[in-house]
């Protein structure tokens, strides 16, 4: 019984109502500034505000676990543009790169299918943060810990659905079963196939295991910043392994060959 | 390829350090048991100073590992799951594997150490020389049988711990930066050999000459092992080589750290070299690169 969610970005309008819900429910702070000269400027600029665009904080983070991307798309001339909005979040992966990596088991999955970070478990070694294929789990300064995500743990657990689905004002965000929200997302590709979106596509039924927070887009996946063909890191960790052992062994030999003991005639060759 | 991958901000002094610092520790170590092992008698001055090397040098490593975490005092949730208590290891992170590898490789080098310090008449303090004794109801060799197979552990975890991550450096050049890692700690261990004994002036030229032997060996294999890592990263070599961890990575560690230490090792075989005892100005170099090594790979990956 998998609660996940259905982020059908064809009709996101890019209102970042989600945005400030999941701050709101989750008492998220805002993400700190980090300021730093830029030739030219007199005054230092906050360089993790992107100042260019709709899109305010650019990434997830530490305290924005959700992010709106605003992507801008124009042929040569600029004569013709599309506007595609699409909001990101942890996809609680069934085989979650981050809760694979953790060495302390404070990345757990819950009763609903959902990947959690204990923070008092958590010791902070980072190594969740490259683990995940998505470059969702980030640090926290201020706690020493990582933070992503929750799938609204709380709210789950007591009957209701994810803040940011709940604040959604075109349903673009669902909340729901997984098993559901599948039947929902491939009844919508079918009109949206119809209606002419030939490249709209569902992502998330095979990467990374299954998402259970998973996306219907309207352009390859790589135009909203995620992975084509993601790897699940561990799912690599077997050849690594194997060659390190292998070279282990060589290097055994090697050592062996080396320290073996030596003819004097040699030896009298190699140091006269 | 993941394009929007995070780094985890690893600090070069910590995490570098530590898989360098690890790096010569496990390696000495393992060339000392392996020529304790499977050796003879005259080699026993290789494995005396590796048992002296190896230990001091594991020590400083967990210190640079519980500086680098977000909440240092919590540094035994690695060792036990907090909410039951009962021992933990998860078999899919090589980061929790090697902490478990490093504590045994750890106590392994201990005794060990403890053994040459008995050896030599160093130890002083009756408790010690009990403890020595109750230990010593087991052969060494066993001891040095289950430490070098740890020590291998340590020494190439740390690589496998980086392939095994989405960020694109580290991923494109998985499966090889854990053999490069062993690989690296063989020739700084050997070189750390090497400079302790030359230092101390106790080799004999027959020692020296299998240390150098095996050290041209393993440069010869990790300069293989770094020209196939470049190739089939392909396009995401960029971070080592350009810029600053390009300079590191190409001038330190293969021009100084590889290049110049084979050219001084073949040079020195030569009958009327130049070069008179080319070896402590080779193993400083083999040291130098072998830090420039784990710094360049372990920072770039982050850019």
């Amino acid at each position: 019984m998998a609660k996940g969610m259905f982020v059908d970005v064809s009709i996101c309008t890019g209102c970042k109502a989600c945005q400030v819900a999941c701050k709101e429910w989750n008492g998220l702070e805002g993400e700190p500034s980090h300021f730093h000269k830029v030739p030219n400027v007199p005054y230092p600029i906050a360089f993790n505000f992107t100042g260019n665009s709709y899109d305010n904080t650019g990434s997830l983070s530490a305290t924005d676990w959700r992010h709106v991307r605003f992507i801008e798309q124009f042929n040569e001339n600029r004569s013709e543009a599309r506007w595609l909005f699409s909001s990101d979040s942890c996809k609680h992966c069934n085989d979650a790169g981050c809760l694979n990596a953790c060495p302390v088991k404070a990345i757990v999955r819950t009763d609903m299918g959902n990947v959690v970070v204990q923070q008092d478990v958590c010791i902070g070694c980072k190594y969740c943060i490259p683990s995940c294929p998505y470059g969702v789990i980030s640090f926290s300064e201020k706690t020493g810990t990582v933070h992503k995500c929750t799938l609204c743990n709380d709210r789950i657990h007591n009957g209701l659905g994810t803040a940011c689905a709940k604040a959604c004002p075109t349903g673009s965000i669902s909340f729901g079963e997984v098993s559901e929200l599948k039947a929902k997302a491939d009844a919508r590709l079918v009109q949206l196939k119809a209606l002419g979106h030939a490249e709209a596509n569902i992502y998330g039924y095979t990467e990374a295991g299954g998402l259970n927070v998973f996306y219907l887009f309207m352009d390859k996946p790589s135009a909203y910043g995620q992975p084509e063909h993601p790897v699940v890191p561990q799912r690599r960790l077997f050849r690594s392994a194997a060659i390190t052992v292998f070279t282990a062994v060589a290097v055994a030999v090697a050592a062996l060959i080396s320290f073996r003991e030596r003819g004097a005639k040699k030896n009298e060759g190699v140091k006269p | 390829m993941s394009p929007e991958t995070q780094a985890p901000h690893w600090e070069w002094y910590y995490i570098a350090m530590y898989f360098y610092i690890g790096g010569i520790s496990a390696g000495a170590y393992f060339i000392g048991s392996l020529v304790e092992l499977l050796g003879n008698v005259k080699q026993r001055e290789i494995s005396r100073i590796a048992y002296y090397i190896a230990f001091p040098l594991i020590c400083i490593t967990p210190i640079l590992l519980i500086a680098d975490l977000g909440q240092p005092v919590r540094f035994w949730h690695l060792f036990f799951y907090t909410k039951d208590g009962i021992p933990y290891i998860n078999h899919q992170s090589p980061l929790s594997v090697g902490t478990w590898a490093l504590l045994l490789y750890s106590g392994m080098s201990f005794l060990s150490f403890l053994r040459v310090l008995g050896a030599d008449g160093r130890l002083k303090s009756p408790a010690v020389k009990n403890l020595l004794n109750l230990f010593n109801r087991i052969p060494h060799k066993v001891y040095a049988m289950i430490g070098s197979f740890f020590g291998f552990f340590t020494a190439g975890y740390t690589g496998v711990l980086l392939n095994t991550t989405a960020r694109p450096l580290w991923e494109a050049t998985d499966p090889l930066i854990g053999s490069l890692f062993i690989v690296s700690a063989a020739s700084t261990g050997a070189a750390a050999i090497a400079l302790a004994m030359s230092r101390q002036n106790i080799a004999s030229g027959e020692t020296f000459v299998q240390l150098e032997i095996f050290d041209r060996v393993a440069m010869i294999v990790e300069l293989l092992l770094i020209i196939v890592m470049v190739i089939i990263a392909g396009q995401y070599a960029g971070p080592i080589l350009r810029g600053w961890f390009g300079l590191m990575f190409w001038g330190g560690t293969v021009a100084v750290g590889i290049l110049v230490p084979l050219w001084l090792n073949w040079s020195a075989r030569r009958p009327g070299s130049a070069v008179n005892n080319p070896v402590m100005l080779s193993a400083v170099l083999i040291l130098f690169g072998g830090a420039l090594l784990r710094i360049s790979l372990v920072q770039a990956g982050q850019m």
